[in-house]
């Protein structure tokens, strides 16, 4: 009789945050402003490989993407490995979603791992506006593939002729949603109308994200966890000489249109960046076989998005309902968290999601609570600065904030001997919004 | 909409292309002034439905359409893309010798389209067409172009285009005054470039020079090239999307053109019944288009 083979699975395992990695950010047209999205990429990789040893191992699966990315990078990630120290038999992934795209990559090499698909995993993410894509235009792009499938003569003179100097213009990537022809901070501006936030409150968002961005630089915190790049050793777009009367003085960029008053500067508005992330993750038994203190646990994810071509939510509100459902599952409250990480894309959209969770009405009619879902403790929010100080290259920040935040929570942990929470929200463009709970190891 | 029983329908051989139509339009304008002086134009509508059977629908054109508009690809016929079908027909009404206003420099004052179910490529539609109603206006004379199609004898889409002929006033006015327009919170905004004019002519076939470029239209007393109505008009059924349903109500009054290059700023949101839309110049604070979508 031959053995019967059994299916039952043994306890699902952990999915564990092991470390990070990530090049300095910049301006856009700064130290990157010739580096491609691979070469920063792959500077990012190498950076980590180097950190934790990991030259020439087969790492189950490497996931990363960029929100713009040129045609010819379809295989952007695969490239970056094949291109790194690690292993050529590493498999590898691309992946996008919007400004959402790095904390994604986590989450789904997260459920691999806790599904026992693989034991290993880097997640990833990287952009550049400075040598972002140029398409041609779609008429000419549609005459010159006409004209590639025409047989005869007569056929190419005909596809040829269809071609106007004006179609030559190249087509730049959009920065407005495609649906609704408003910029983000368009639409977040009305958003931060509708929600009465005030410039005094985002300008304070602002000058913390510089504060503690510049603390946390200037107490080591980010020396193993960034490796300068092309000249760049700190992130290019922090002000640590930057004051709350300088960014008053600063004037109105967005919502000049609306009724009410403009808030929205430059200032609190995150600025184009480059840069590129690197989270290295794992289960409990690769890290002990490769020496590595597991630093947090990927506990759970929650994706939303709203209606805002409707109107009927903001753009950037998705995070607001995001995170109440991830919540709710885990039987947590926001009490329950050491720390509070919301990306910010505006600093008024970190006000807006508080201002919606401190909000009856929006509790009662949105989230169908009893009353207001709950406040943050400003102590707990941001506490090592984000995306308005650190800048935002779209799909690295994810990378950026849950890097830093395992390691803080592992820093914590090791110091209270308790558990430690970290709950995260970026939101993303089309109304997107992905949300995690991380847990001390 | 019933096909009134005085009017004798005849069955074109095809969909007429409308460049031939403006031509003809010009023509009989041409005649209508000279009639007019010597106290012979026609004094009503001509007892006469067109009617075409058998039309198929070129799926590349449709893709055409579906692209420029923002249409989602799918095989179903947008409810403007059968306006863009089937009008040409009401439009050789108007260019008739006996059609009582002149076709050149008619404006188009609402849309009503009642899309009864989902029209799929590869269905062959009949489309009859006739002029009804022709009444006073504040500024002139009013008609409606009455559109229907069908499809194997199911009514399936119809169409009432209400345009006005200006100066030709027959009567007092219709209407009271204004009301104020309060421009509400937009959702979003078309950037509409200079060539919107041609490529909005190249889907629906109507090149009225209008909307062609800066010259022809001053050369009819425009300052510039105006966008087509039914073009906002179909990109606010558009930015409704899939929550109007297979089967709706659309519908829209223009208030005033708008010229290109040019910013439209827009509001398409749901309320009790369904959707209203409006579109309106931002600097100004004027009013473009108002309509609404409306589930069946």
């Amino acid at each position: 009789m031959a053995a019967s083979k059994t299916t039952t699975p043994a306890a699902a395992p952990r999915a564990l945050v092991l470390g990070g990695n990530r090049i300095p950010f910049a301006r856009a047209g700064g130290k990157y402003a010739h580096a491609s999205n691979q070469d920063m990429l792959t500077a990012a990789l190498d950076g980590l490989v180097a950190r934790y040893g990991l030259q020439g191992e087969r790492i189950g699966e490497v996931a990363a993407g960029a929100v713009l990315k040129h045609s010819r990078d379809f295989n952007l990630t695969r490239e970056t490995v094949l291109g790194s120290a690690l292993s050529a038999e590493t498999p590898a992934y691309d992946l996008q979603q919007a400004c959402a795209t790095g904390l994604e990559t986590v989450v789904s090499l997260s459920n691999k791992i806790r599904l026992g698909q693989i034991e290993s995993a880097v997640a990833g993410g990287v952009d550049t506006t400075s040598d972002a894509p140029i398409a041609v235009s779609d008429r000419l792009r549609r005459a010159l593939l006409d004209l590639s499938r025409a047989r005869s003569v007569g056929q190419k003179i005909a596809a040829a002729s269809k071609i106007r100097p004006k179609d030559l213009a190249p087509a730049t990537p959009r920065t407005s949603e495609p649906r609704t022809g408003l910029s983000m901070g368009e639409h977040q501006a009305l958003t931060t109308a509708q929600w009465g936030i005030t410039r005094e409150a985002q300008d304070e968002i602002a000058f913390a994200s510089h504060q503690n961005l510049a603390a946390a630089w200037a107490a080591g915190f980010f020396d193993d966890l960034v490796t300068p790049y092309r000249g760049q050793s700190q992130d290019g777009n922090l002000r640590a000489d930057t004051s709350l009367e300088k960014l008053a003085g600063l004037r109105p960029t967005f919502g000049l249109g609306l009724d009410t008053p403009a808030t929205m500067t430059a200032g609190n508005s995150t600025p184009l960046t480059d840069g590129a992330s690197t989270v290295l993750l794992g289960n409990d038994a690769w890290a002990t076989a490769h020496g590595l203190t597991p630093l947090a646990v990927v506990v759970d994810a929650e994706a939303a998005a709203v209606d805002f071509v409707h109107g009927v939510d903001g753009l950037l509100m998705a995070g607001a309902f995001a995170v109440p459902r991830l919540l709710a599952r885990n039987g947590l409250t926001l009490a329950d968290f050491d720390y509070v990480e919301i990306h910010e894309a505006f600093a008024s959209t970190v006000l807006t999601t508080l201002a919606a969770w401190e909000s009856e009405t929006f509790g009662r009619e949105r989230l169908g609570l009893d009353g207001a879902f709950g406040t943050v403790d400003r102590a707990r929010l941001n506490v090592h600065g984000s995306s308005l100080a650190a800048g935002h290259p779209f799909a690295a920040t994810g990378g950026r904030i849950v890097a830093t935040i395992s390691k803080e929570l592992h820093r914590r942990r090791t110091a209270e001997g308790r558990p430690v929470r970290a709950l995260v929200s970026i939101c993303a463009a089309g109304g997107l919004g992905l949300t995690a709970i991380l847990e001390a190891a | 909409m019933t096909l009134p029983t005085t009017l004798r329908t005849v069955t074109l051989p095809d969909v007429p292309g409308l460049g031939g139509v403006y031509a003809r339009g010009a023509a009989s304008a041409g005649r209508l002034a000279v009639t007019r002086r010597v106290g012979r134009a026609p004094a009503g509508l001509p007892e006469v439905a067109y009617e075409v059977r058998g039309v198929d629908v070129d799926p590349t054109h449709l893709t055409d359409y579906q692209h420029l508009l923002g249409e989602p690809g799918s095989d179903v016929l947008p409810a403007g893309f059968v306006h863009v079908l089937a009008f040409p027909l009401a439009t050789a009404l108007m260019a008739r010798t006996d059609f009582p206003l002149s076709l050149l420099g008619m404006v188009h004052l609402s849309n009503v389209v009642t899309q009864r179910r989902a029209v799929r490529l590869g269905e062959v539609l009949d489309v009859r067409a006739w002029a009804q109603d022709l009444r006073p206006h504040r500024s002139g004379t009013q008609v409606d172009l009455v559109t229907e199609v069908s499809v194997a004898g199911e009514l399936v889409w119809t169409g009432t285009s209400t345009y006005l002929s200006k100066g030709d006033s027959n009567g007092e006015s219709d209407a009271g005054p204004r009301e104020e327009f309060v421009a509400p919170v937009p959702t979003g905004q078309w950037r509409l470039a200079g060539d919107v004019g041609r490529r909005y002519a190249a889907v629906s076939g109507d090149r009225n020079p209008i909307h062609l470029s800066a010259l022809s239209a001053k050369a009819l007393g425009f300052p510039r090239a105006i966008a087509h109505g039914m073009y906002t008009a179909a990109r606010a059924l558009a930015d409704v999307g899939a929550a109007r349903g297979e089967a709706f109500d659309w519908s829209v009054e223009f208030a005033k053109p708008v010229l290109l290059p040019g910013t439209v700023t827009v509001r398409v949101a749901a309320d009790d019944e369904g959707f209203a839309f409006t579109g309106w110049d931002a600097k100004r604070t004027r009013p473009y288009l108002t309509g609404r979508v409306d589930p069946l």
